[in-house]
């Protein structure tokens, strides 16, 4: 189990503004913008100012037209603050269908509450909320925002499509900077230059977009900002807490981050010596690496504590040493001390985990997580420090192919961690089946999954007691009903890491047994539950991420005095995301059937979709095709 | 009241055995090499961590407030057995504000892990700095922990003490929960000027349950008006009362279980009267009759509903313009408040957050708002309007003899004409008028007329879900099928199919219809009628074809809609079933074969009743010429069954699942 800190949510917030002129009526919105729309944003007016390297103000006027229920969720403002931000204050008003003025909200109806998140213990983040629980569809909610934060590492993005089926009638962005002062932005899917001007002495950018039509989204799309147009923005200098850095380079922000985490590697009397007592005598140093990771492991645990400048600095070695817990900056350091107590050199990274949506041209703080690499002679050995049982140098999915930026004295370095492929993510079943008279069958199933198949096993019998891995095992298999006879697992800790699964199943009733016949799926456990709905037009690319080989053989007994009658064709299905096989032989009183399925990742043009979908649905009707058996006189 | 009660209490105590003070032997705050070692103890081995030993104790003194508080202390020792019981090393003590000067403090914090390393015991202390505190609402603050230097096999030790100025909140507690507990003791010492009424609950037996007398002194300190302090010491009886259990198995949640709170083993206190010295006794909490006064005249409950709520007038009048007679004028109140209203909270609360004005104002609240408005709204109107409280299933049941207020969470409201009555709510926008959701059925609930809190039930057995399949399949000479299927689910199965249909559109529940089938189904003109009409349960229709040119035809009559699985998973049930509704499910299936086809093989037609008629299970097919009829029904009229039923009930779900997965078996002749 590994967990991300959380980041420090951008604020968006400034001053002045034109306000309520605004004529809301529906009669003002086109057709095309109410196509596929549930909510249409009317208009939006962001200012990001920043009045100095350690403090900025973000100003927000936003009106919202709800059409109908589904659009509610954008009727509700939620706004954050922590130690280093300023309550947002927060205006609001409610108009009708005609634009005309409902009312306005009273400042003792805004809620405020903590917004701890689950995964942390504590940390100071709040937030205010506020909704008029309007229910005439259609009618318009507008809301001005004003906030102040106390550092400036963080820009916030522009996106004015903020979700599917919401369209934008008018949405514009400035950033206001002092003269001295530099920003940098990277401006995707036609959003276009800004327009620059000079205010007061003070550098003006400005993007606007008008008139864009609701998106639906479709299965298997790529990462939303890909779809809309947006802009992404980052400081040059910026400070935080009184830490001042610049992100024009990769180079420069690792500096930044670098200089936080610096001179924070001592290590207790006690912890030394144990470091040496386990690594004073071994030659390999891979051994070593794992020999104090498994200790590392032993001896801590992930415990998030995110307070001010904590969500970015990680707690020092000691800490770690004597609490025995750290969040993944904190342990990732930690094992980094340790390692450089056994003379080994190990490098510090952040990386972008669970979602790989990731700008690699844009430097700016992208990072959710922390982890450590270590270069060794042959290869590179990366180490995931949040998992009290991964392998040492898994990383899986939750990192695995993602960016990461290597913390050097020197700088940061941007790389990618290695991702796993399609012969690394295997899964290998063989299968043993004795039908009786009345159809109740006894499976007996060898698996053994590798790499990515094997982390939900993985998390299964590392993280839960036997009671619930049986739970689960219960519900896992599409099968009538069934009693779990016997299971067990035996886990290799490998740089490919492998579970070996025994599982004995009673499948109550599985085989069909009516008069002279018997029914039965010879695919008992693997079949594919996937079936992607076909679309008319699809718009965009088609992604797929995992890549993956599943291979099954199964071997039936079925009572004495059956000939077939129905026996499913061989399957031999090629396509560009993948291979299926499936065969059935029979012999006597025995059926053996085998079944691979190799799913390839990659990006598609939208044009292929519905091969895909067709791809899936005939492995999904395969996989549920039926033998039928009848009695021989 | 008092005495009788006591009497009760004494009672109870008499048949029991008192062995002789047999103690905990675990010793706080000191750990031995040998406390490591649970192989003699009667663990679960599968067990993440084991609570060696939890210890609670409460007690009475005077407080510098001029009054008593509670003193609850609290000894836990617990082992991390494997990685997965690290969050047991985790903990929250949730304390309680209020306005003004009364509140609830942590005191006395000691916290410890034990290590066994190279044969010694390492102690690990938990700063101060590191218990870390969160305010979660106004009322409630939190104290979080997180022990050092936890890993596989540490020993935590917590001693804590709470000091309580709330008498109404003596302290409950769990014997059984996440972790199996070895020793699980609490000891209340009750000063004779309260009352207390015990709840107990669960399936563990005590291990000793012992009563005592003995006499205690009490100094109650006051501020006087120049800043010292008054004081007065009373001394009086103290009763005392120790339950202990030993070896508390976990309890895991399975299927079709209200709440595993209704099944935990713990023990709750209700402060029912006060009687101090020299004074009048006070019934805090005696009787239904005072609950129901209070609750009448409560600002945040009934004192709303007995006064003109004259600012309603105006909007009155259009709501129930033009309606024909009164029924018609109740159902477009009770529209009107469904419709236009957003329930924000859904079940935490049986009162009002705010005056129903504001709630009128702002369109939203929580359960209780909605519904007293709308009882308000049905009086202005000059109807009898009654608020109905009541627990939900998922939140645990009331208690029928005691008013334990915080066991209730949720408020409908019941209208009543000479000759009828509907119970309404109006925070659920599917429901429609005379519906209550499933989770209202939960047995015992009270009904406010005028100062009265009157009983009323809300069985499950009470309900009943009835769904009904028609299927008609034509097969031409070629072999290709037509078909038509009408599909009417059970009311709450159409209240989640029009959850479906509002959130993600028509579409989604067409995609849900088709994926049921093989994509060489192809199903068209598919319906759904009665969308909008939330008293009745929707009504499906769908044409369906099949392009066939085999020999041989296998057709299941139930096409997607016999039970695939058995829904009871598990091999053994420790606790009752709860089923949320009774239930009856037809399906007629009609099937014309061409004279090119003969007909094979037919599934046998059985017949199967449970436990004598309380459920059943009938499967008929016939042939007449070329026509294949079956009509299978599976019903039940009970929704609680016992442990010791189970088995037979999974046995009944089996033959079920099998019979409804047989096939129907049609052969090309020859020749013709």
């Amino acid at each position: 189990m590994k967990r991300t800190f959380q980041l420090l949510l951008c604020l968006c917030v400034s001053a002045i503004c034109k306000a309520g002129n605004g004529d809301y009526s529906i009669a003002k919105i086109t057709p095309a913008l109410m196509k596929e729309a549930n909510v249409i944003k009317r208009y939006e007016e962001i200012k990001f100012e920043v009045l100095n390297v350690n403090k900025a103000r973000t100003y927000k006027k936003v009106a919202y037209t709800i059409l109908n229920e589904k659009g509610d969720e954008s009727a509700e403002i939620v706004e954050m603050y922590d130690k280093l931000s300023n309550q947002p204050s927060i205006e609001a008003t409610l108009y009708d269908a005609m634009g005309v003025k409902v009312k306005s909200l009273k400042r003792s109806d805004i809620k405020d509450m903590s917004a701890t998140d689950d995964n942390n213990l504590i940390d100071d983040n709040r937030l205010k909320a506020f909704n008029f629980y309007c229910k005439n569809y259609p009618y318009t909610v507008e809301y001005e925002v004003e906030q102040d934060q106390y550092y400036t590492m963080f820009f916030p993005g522009w996106i004015p499509v903020e979700k599917e089926m919401m369209s934008v009638q008018y949405s514009s962005f400035s950033v206001i900077l002092p003269a001295d002062l530099h920003f940098r932005y990277k401006a995707s899917n036609g959003a276009g230059e800004p327009v620059k001007t000079t205010v007061d002495n003070k550098q003006v950018f400005t993007w606007k977009l008008q008139d864009f039509n609701a998106i639906k989204r479709e299965p298997y799309a790529p990462y939303w900002l890909e779809l809309v147009p947006c802009v992404y923005m980052a400081p040059s200098e910026f400070a935080i807490q009184g830490y001042q850095g610049n992100m024009n380079s990769w180079q420069d922000f690792g500096k930044f981050v670098y200089a936080l985490k610096k001179d924070r590697d001592a290590l207790p009397a006690e912890v030394k010596a144990k470091v040496h007592e386990l690594t004073d005598n071994i030659a390999d140093t891979h051994k070593k690496v794992a020999l104090l990771y498994d200790f590392m492991q032993k001896n801590t645990r992930y415990i998030s504590v995110q307070l001010g400048i904590g969500g970015w600095q990680p707690f020092d070695a000691t800490y770690v040493a004597t609490k025995r817990y750290g969040d993944c900056k904190a342990l990732s350091n930690y094992m980094f001390s340790l390692l450089k107590e056994a003379g080994i050199p190990s490098c510090y990274a952040l990386v972008k985990a669970k979602n790989n949506s990731f700008v690699a041209d844009f430097p700016s703080s992208q990072f959710n997580h922390a982890i450590l690499c270590v270069p060794l002679a042959k290869d590179t050995m990366w180490l995931e420090c949040t998992s009290q049982t991964e392998a040492p140098g898994y990383m899986g999915d939750f990192t695995g192919g993602h960016y990461s930026l290597l913390i050097n004295e020197a700088g940061g370095t941007l790389v990618k961690v290695p991702g796993y492929k399609m012969n690394d993510n295997l899964q290998v079943r063989k299968t043993f089946a004795t039908v009786d008279a009345t159809g109740n069958t006894e499976v007996h199933e060898n698996g053994q999954y590798k790499a990515i198949q094997q982390e939900d096993l993985h998390n299964l019998i590392n993280y839960n007691a036997k009671d619930k891995q049986l739970e689960r095992l219960k519900s896992q298999f599409d099968l009538p009903q069934y009693d779990v006879v016997s299971f067990s697992y035996k886990e290799e800790k490998s740089r490919i890491p492998v579970i070996n699964e025994d599982v004995q199943l009673n499948a109550i009733g599985y085989a069909s047994v009516t008069g002279k016949r018997l029914f039965i799926m010879p695919n008992i456990l693997s079949k594919s539950s996937s079936k992607p709905t076909a679309a008319d037009a699809r718009k965009y690319d088609l992604v797929l991420d995992l890549e993956y080989k599943d291979v099954d053989t199964v071997e039936i007994k079925i009572p004495d005095g059956y000939i077939p009658e129905s026996v499913p064709q061989p399957q031999q299905i090629a396509t560009k995301f993948g291979k299926y096989t499936s065969s059935v032989k029979i012999e006597g009183n025995k059926i053996y059937y085998y079944r691979s399925m190799e799913r390839i990742s990659g990006r598609f043009t939208a044009a292929a979709y519905n091969e895909f979908v067709q791809f899936y649905e005939q492995i999904y009707k395969a996989d549920r095709s039926k033998v039928v058996m009848v009695k021989a006189n | 009241m008092k005495r009788s009660f006591l009497f009760i209490v004494l009672q109870l105590c008499f048949g029991l055995i008192v062995s002789a003070q047999e103690k905990c032997v675990v010793d706080f705050g000191k750990v031995y090499p040998k406390d490591f070692d649970l192989s003699k103890e009667k663990v679960d081995t599968a067990a993440n961590a084991v609570v060696i030993a939890d210890i609670g104790r409460s007690s009475f003194d005077g407080n510098l407030k001029g009054a008593f508080s509670i003193i609850f202390k609290r000894q836990l020792r617990i082992k991390i057995q494997n990685k997965n019981g690290l969050d047991a090393a985790s903990f929250e003590i949730p304390l309680y504000q209020s306005e003004g000067n009364k509140q609830e403090e942590l005191g006395n914090f000691k916290a410890s892990t034990y290590n066994l390393e190279n044969g010694s015991v390492i102690e690990t202390k938990l700063e101060n700095s590191q218990v870390f505190e969160e305010k979660r609402s106004k009322n409630w603050v939190v104290k979080k922990i997180a022990m050092p230097a936890v890993k596989e096999g540490s020993i935590i030790d917590i001693v804590y003490t709470v000091y309580s100025d709330f008498l109404f909140n003596l302290h409950s507690w769990e014997f059984q929960g996440k972790y199996p507990k070895l020793w699980s003791e609490y000891e209340v010492n009750i000063p004779e000027y309260f009352t207390y009424i015990t709840l107990a609950q669960g399936y563990t037996p005590y291990h000793i349950k012992e009563e005592s007398r003995q006499l205690g002194s009490f100094n109650i300190m006051w501020q006087d008006v120049i800043g010292g302090y008054d004081r007065q010491s009373v001394t009086g009886t103290v009763n005392r009362t120790r339950w202990v259990m030993k070896n508390v198995p976990a309890l895991k949640k399975e299927a079709f279980t209200t709440t595993l709170d209704n099944h935990v083993s713990k023990l709750e206190f209700q402060l029912s009267e006060i009687s101090y010295p020299n004074s009048m006794p006070k019934s805090v909490m005696s009787t239904w009759n005072n609950v129901g006064e209070e609750l009448r005249n409560s600002e945040y409950f009934g004192a709303q509903l007995h006064i003109n709520n004259t600012w309603l007038g105006d909007e009155m009048k259009t709501i129930v313009a033009g309606s024909k007679n009164s029924l018609e004028r109740m159902k477009r109140i009770y529209a009107f408040v469904r419709d236009n209203f957003t329930c924000t909270f859904h079940s935490g609360s049986y009162l009002t957050t705010n005056s129903l004005r504001t709630v009128f104002k702002n369109r939203s609240g929580n359960v209780a708002d909605l519904n007293l408005l709308l009882t308000a709204m049905l009086s202005y109107e000059g109807f009898n309007a009654y608020p109905v409280l009541l627990s939900t299933r998922s939140h645990g049941y009331t208690n029928k003899i005691y008013p334990v207020m915080d066991k209730f969470n949720y408020v409908v409201t019941c209208v009543k004409t000479s000759s009828d009555q509907w119970f309404l709510d109006a925070s659920n926008p599917l429901l429609g008028f005379g519906k209550l959701d499933e989770e209202c059925y939960n047995g015992h609930a009270r009904m406010l007329v005028r100062k009265n809190l009157l009983p009323i039930y809300f069985e499950s057995d009470s309900v009943r879900e009835e769904k009904f399949t028609t299927v008609f399949i034509e097969m031409d000479e070629t072999g290709t099928l037509n078909g038509h299927v009408n599909f009417t689910p059970g009311y709450y199965e159409s209240m989640t199919l029009r959850g479906v249909v509002k959130k993600k559109g028509k579409e989604e529940f067409e995609k849900r219809i088709r994926s049921n089938y093989d994509s060489d189904w192809h199903i068209d003109s598919i319906g759904i009628d009665l969308l909008d009409s939330l008293e009745a349960p929707l009504d499906l229709h769908y044409e369906l074809a099949l392009n066939n040119s085999a020999d041989i035809v296998y057709i299941n009559p139930l096409l997607t809609g016999g039970l695939k699985n058995n829904p009871f998973i598990s091999t053994e049930r420790y606790y009752p079933v709860e089923m949320p509704y009774a239930f009856d499910e037809l399906h007629v299936f009609n099937m014309e074969v061409p004279r090119t086809y003969e007909i094979n093989e037919l599934p046998g037609s059985v017949k199967v009743t449970f436990n004598g008629g309380q459920g059943g299970f009938e499967y008929q097919i016939t042939q007449d010429d070329n026509l294949i009829q079956m009509k299978a029904r599976v019903y039940f009229k009970r929704t609680n069954f016992q442990p010791e039923e189970y088995q037979s009930l999974r046995d009944f779900f089996s033959h079920v699942v099998k019979k409804e997965s047989e096939q129907i078996v049609l052969k090309k002749k020859k020749s013709l």
